[in-house]
């Protein structure tokens, strides 16, 4: 996990990294003082290679303080001037994405924080320098590919795709109908593609209704799309009507399609004035349509801001309940949750197929989708599967992660930012808290993909859409973060996982039983005694180890009592009793 | 019985609070002398006991009937409607009636029958024996001695009979300085730790006023650090906050001064007192759907009750216990007002942290004997077994428990019992159905002759221990000797499982120990099932080597190759895919079909902590 830095390597990664082909040393040695929010100053020398910063410490045995991807950094600033007094106060501040900031001082003489600064500013944005990010100068082997993980048309398949209702459309081939979603999309049989391109004039960015997931018994689907192009005059479009009424027909058990508007109602209204808006009821009289209240990007961000305020460096004390409640973070958790559980019940309990958007339908709605789909489909809730959950929902459907998270760009304060993946993420986390056996995976899996969201370390979550990445040959030029994973699955596994095949989760989105992940948020705190492994987890991989052992132990014995017992007046009593326990290995 | 006028009614609803489609259970109400009874149309019964009521309210009439909300000291809120108001009038004065006894006769316990006979009966009252337990602590010893100065309650009504003080410390000045402290309360041992040589004390506050001395209670003090050959100095914990102390001074009463004692160092610890505590209850359960669940602000709503705040103060000032004797080596006196509430919830929790055996189900149990029960924590007036003084009502023990809790939080693998031990105490602590907890001090307790005309509840949990067990509990490791808990504010959380166990929503961390349970059983039984089939071969290995059959026996240990390869093929299999090797086990073996047994946990939607009260009613038919 390369998410707690301190202990986790020992010196000689340092050495690894050098031979590690793809990254090369900028700077070597260079003596600092780490001003280290919990445990004071400790001095140390600096290495950045283009990838990463570490920081070894010259007081206690040379252990590695810091192992940070320049990917992570967010905002590089000078703190003090050549004349300003007092100790430890000339040096960088360096603001990180995943909630920590650091701080090192330097001497004040000949400009010595010059060279560190320019190469930070440098080789943490790339962008701003015309130099590649580093996802394609890595080149790490792994001996699985993570970029077959993903492939649209088996996944279709596994849904059962296409049937006579649905059909695979390759109209988008070349992004010419909608430059932000994929290639390949799953739209009704029975609309053409003339359809779809009268559809695609009267939804935002072209974004028409498409296939996410069909149920696999009553056939109601979860469709995903932007906001139609209502504006202030209320304009209709009769082909988007009949074309959602065609969605509306695949699925004859209910006589109405259920759309939900992820925005809050007022935000919808105030879309019409910039040409956006929902679906009215006169318009769409076989439509239901609900508001699910989620607000938008820049609220989510403020929101983060304010959980970092109250974790770091200090963890509010006196306060703690009212601080967290007033950072809003959980009740956005609860309000995505809310929403998804609605869309999964919806389609599962209410037999009624379901249309999803947002605003351009690329951040609520891909939550949306997502984490209903997690509820629905157990499949996802494997590690591959969430892998393809992930690829799909997120990264196929233009997510645009480029921008949210500002890969190798020097814009902190770019208003396109925004945490919804994390968003997401924390949802899924609270999903497994609340049903520890229904997830294949563990925290640490959820930490890494967090983890390598922002080290820029692989092609995964690059760029905002997929004729981008296409452009850009990122499948052919960077390794995928599913590489990493799936070839070493185990440490990504949780031992309680109990497969399931159509098991609905239904998770409780009431702030009772939402909590704040304390492990991802307040990780670097040394005050949080993260018990690595979770005891729990721990003492029941001792346990199946422990019962591995007697069930080989027990069959041993058999086959020596009964290879060495012919005789058959003795031995019925014993093997024949112990038979249940092991007969089924083989 | 008197008291009842209605014994059944039928079609009466139940609503459930938690649940967020607002269903409702009709069925029929009974009221019996102990319980009232609900069995709804698919004949699940819920029981109520009498003495859990702490609250019954009948609501305006309504169209569908007349509702009865009734909320119990376990934090149970039941809301029927009854379709008729006669009948809803009945019931509501007969629980009135009935929740609120005047008489400690006519509780539960005195008539309760588990089917046990007088020996048996005291057997489970001799099962915690606290002079054992001093000898296991290594007292008396050189500087320790038993007293015989309570032997008949004279010094101190509210002490129990076997005290121990300091050797050298003489019946006159132990009788000095219990006229010196409230209720005569003096300082005794409460936990002595062999290691270090040093001891907690406990007694009530001095009579101090704002000049008083008394010389024999500044001797007994000085005797009991000069029992710690260690560390003259010993630390004096007055677990009020300084304000309440100094309030109590212009009573008469008040706090030791550091300049008339020699070598104590004095320290408030400002943990609330019951009537504080009793209020900011009250406030959590409000914020926490006594009044609806839909609350916004949750957070705000839980800190502004203070409770995890008190919590914290009774953590740290344990901590503060445990810290001074293991890094300091120093004993402690520790006191507030009276000594039976905050000093109870000090030492025993400081002693906890200290002395791993209180973390086991038989040594939790003494500790609460001990702390507690003997040393006259007023448990009948603290949880209003009977029709008293509401202000005397406060969940003091009930915080103790919810430390024991968060501590387990903490350390999972340092105790022995889990969360539903807990919860059944508490459970029993109102149920009145055990004598343990009847009456304020042991005095009480012999005058009531608990020990011939009640029964112990002790051994009927021990007797069920399968239940209480933590799975995760590793006794021998020497990382939880001592217990550091963190008290950062994170770590202090709503114990749901407290406060809303009856809520069927969810219960995930129980499920995933049961699975370890259940993995566990399966490991035991194969462990046995190994020593059968070795102690089986060994029986025919020896029958053989004196039969023909040596020749062959030979040959059959060389054949290892075919045994080697089936079990490393298996391991390869196990190794991969967990859960693929569980199922095909599971799959052809119903008997221990873990995956089969966990889906009917979560489709049973009634967890095992709520099963709890069953577990009383069955007791009790």
């Amino acid at each position: 996990m390369a998410s707690a830095p301190t202990s986790k390597y020992n010196s000689h990664s340092l050495e690894n990294e050098s031979i590690k082909r793809g990254t090369f040393f900028i700077l070597i040695d260079k003596e600092v003082i780490y001003i280290c929010p919990f445990n004071g100053p400790i001095k140390g020398r600096v290495y950045i290679t283009n990838y990463r910063l570490y920081l070894r410490s010259l007081e206690t045995d040379s252990a590695l303080i810091l192992d940070v991807p320049l990917g992570v950094i967010s905002r590089i600033e000078k703190m003090g001037g050549a004349t300003s007094r007092g100790e430890n106060s000339y040096g960088l501040d360096i603001t990180c994405k995943d909630m920590r900031n650091l701080r090192f001082a330097l001497k004040q003489e000949g400009h010595s924080r010059r060279d560190m600064f320019e190469i930070l500013t440098r080789y943490a944005f790339p962008l701003a320098h015309s130099l590649p990010i580093f996802a394609f100068l890595n080149e790490e082997k792994f001996n699985v590919d993570g970029w077959t993980v993903y492939n649209p048309v088996e996944e279709y398949r596994r849904q059962g795709l296409p049937n006579h209702h649905w059909r695979i459309t390759f109209i988008n081939k070349c992004y010419e109908l909608c430059d932000t979603y994929p290639a390949l999309l799953v739209v009704p049989y029975r609309a053409s593609d003339d359809d779809l391109r009268r559809v695609a004039t009267f939804r935002s960015r072209n974004r028409i209704p498409v296939l996410s997931w069909i149920h696999p018994e009553n056939k109601t689907v979860i469709v995903r799309c932007s906001q139609p192009l209502v504006g202030m005059s209320g304009k209709r479009n009769k082909d988007d009507e009949k074309y959602l009424d065609v969605i509306r027909e695949t699925n004859r058990q209910i006589s109405k399609l259920t759309i939900y508007d992820a925005r809050p109602n007022v935000n919808a209204v105030a879309n019409k004035a910039t040409g956006g808006g929902y679906e009215s009821d006169d318009a769409y009289h076989n439509a239901e349509l609900f508001f699910l209240d989620i607000h938008n990007i820049h609220v989510m961000r403020e929101s983060l801001k304010k959980v970092k305020d109250i974790v770091y460096p200090n963890v509010e004390e006196s306060h703690w309940l009212s601080s967290l409640e007033s950072t809003h973070w959980l009740e956005h958790i609860k309000l995505v949750l809310t929403g998804a559980i609605q869309v999964a019940d919806r389609v599962s309990s209410g037999k009624s197929s379901v249309l999803v958007h947002c605003s351009d339908g690329w951040d609520r709605t891909a939550q949306l989708t997502s984490l209903a789909m997690l509820m629905l489909d157990s499949f996802y809730r494997s590690i591959e599967g969430f892998e393809i959950l992930v690829q799909k929902e997120w990264i196929s459907f233009g997510h645009k992660f480029a921008s949210r998270i500002g890969h190798g760009d020097k814009n902190h304060a770019d208003a396109d930012r925004s945490p919804i993946f994390l968003q997401f993420i924390d949802c899924v986390w609270q999903m497994s808290k609340q049903f520890p056996t229904a997830f294949e995976f563990n925290e640490r899996f959820l930490i890494t993909i967090l983890d390598h969201l922002y080290s820029c370390r692989f092609g995964t979550f690059l760029y905002n859409c997929e004729s981008a990445r296409e452009k850009q040959k990122v499948t052919e030029r960077t390794v995928s973060l599913w590489s990493l994973i799936n070839s070493n699955k185990d440490k990504f596994k949780n031992p309680f996982y109990t497969k399931e095949i159509n098991r609905v989760l239904y998770p409780v989105a009431s702030m009772r039983h939402l909590e704040l992940w304390v492990n991802y948020y307040i990780r670097w705190n040394p005050r949080i005694k993260q018990q690595q492994p979770n005891p729990v987890e721990q003492r029941y991989v001792e346990l199946l180890a422990l019962r591995d052992e007697y069930i080989q132990r027990l069959e041993e014995l058999q086959l020596a009592s009964s290879a060495k017992l012919p005789d058959p007046s003795t031995s019925p009593a014993g093997p024949s009793q112990m038979m249940p326990h092991v007969r089924t290995h083989f | 019985m008197e008291h009842i006028r209605t014994t059944k009614v039928e079609q009466v609803k139940l609503l459930d609070r938690f649940s967020t489609s607002n269903k409702s259970l009709t069925g029929t109400l009974y009221l019996t002398a102990t319980h009232l009874l609900f069995i709804d149309s698919h004949q699940k019964e819920t029981w109520i006991l009498h003495h859990h009521i702490a609250l019954v309210e009948k609501l305006a009439l309504t169209t569908s009937g007349c509702p009865l909300v009734i909320q119990c000291k376990n934090f149970r809120i039941v809301h029927f409607i009854v379709p008729r108001e006669r009948d809803c009038h009945d019931i509501y004065n007969s629980l009135l009636q009935l929740s609120k006894q005047a008489k400690y006769e006519d509780l539960y316990a005195f008539s309760y029958n588990p089917k046990q006979n007088d020996s048996e009966r005291l057997q489970g009252w001799q099962l915690i024996d606290l002079a054992e337990e001093y000898k296991r602590m290594g007292v008396p010893n050189s500087n320790w001695q038993l007293s015989d100065a309570n032997r008949e309650y004279k010094i101190c009504e509210t002490y129990p009979r076997e005290l121990y003080v300091p050797r050298i410390a003489s019946k006159p000045i132990i009788v000095g300085s219990s006229k010196f402290r409230s209720k005569g309360r003096f300082p005794v041992l409460s936990y002595y730790h062999q290691n270090k040589e040093a001891a907690i004390c406990r007694c009530s506050q001095p009579l101090s006023g704002f000049s008083a001395r008394c010389l024999e209670d500044e001797h007994l003090l000085q005797a009991i650090s000069k029992a710690n050959p260690v560390n003259r100095y010993m630390y004096v914990m007055d677990t009020r906050p300084k304000l309440n102390a100094m309030a109590n001074r212009a009573a008469g009463k008040g706090y030791e001064n550091e300049d008339n004692y020699s070598n104590i160092r004095f320290q408030f610890v400002g943990i609330e007192n019951i009537h504080v505590m009793r209020s900011s209850l009250q406030k959590l359960l409000e914020v926490n759907g006594n009044k609806g669940l839909s609350v916004s602000d949750f957070y705000s709503g839980l800190e502004s009750s203070g409770w995890l705040r008190h919590i914290k103060a009774v953590m740290d000032a344990a901590i503060f216990l445990a810290k001074a004797i293991m890094v300091e080596n120093a004993s402690v006196l520790v006191h507030c007002s009276d000594g039976w509430d905050r000093t109870s919830q000090v030492c025993s929790l400081g002693s906890l942290l200290l002395d791993s055996y209180y973390r086991t189900i038989k040594g939790f149990m003494v500790l609460i004997e001990k702390d507690w029960i003997s040393f006259g924590h007023k448990f009948s007036e603290r949880c209003g077994h009977l029709d008293g003084d509401p202000k005397e009502v406060s969940p003091v023990f009930t915080q103790f428990l919810e430390c024991v809790w968060h501590l387990t939080e903490q350390f999972p693998q340092a105790f022995e019992f889990n969360e539903a031990f807990l919860l059944q105490i508490h459970e029993h602590i109102h149920s009145c159905q055990f004598g343990n907890f009847l009456g304020n001090c042991q005095k009480e307790r012999e005058e009531l002759k608990l020990k011939e005309k009640t029964y112990s509840l002790w051994p009927f949990l021990l007797d069920d221990q399968k239940k209480y067990l933590n799975p995760l509990y590793s006794s021998k490791s020497p990382k939880f000797a001592v217990l550091e808990p963190n008290t950062v504010s994170f770590n202090f959380k709503f114990w749901r499982n407290m406060y809303h166990q009856f809520d069927r929503t969810l219960h995930p961390r129980q499920s995933m120990f049961n699975i370890i349970m259940n993995m566990n059983e399966q490991n035991e039984q194969l462990e046995n099932d190994i020593k059968d089939l070795e102690s089986k071969i060994k029986q025919r290995k020896s029958k053989q080597t004196d039969g023909i059959l040596t020749k062959e026996l030979l040959h059959s240990v060389h054949p290892e190759s075919p045994t080697l390869k089936t079990s490393l093929c298996f391991k390869e299999q196990t190794l991969l895919p967990v859960n693929h090797a569980l199922r095909t086990i599971e799959g052809s073996n119903p008997a221990d079909n873990r995956y089969s047994e966990y889906a009917e946990e979560y489709s049973k939607s009634e967890p095992g902590v709520v099963s709890l009260e069953y577990g009383v009613a069955r007791m009790t038919c």
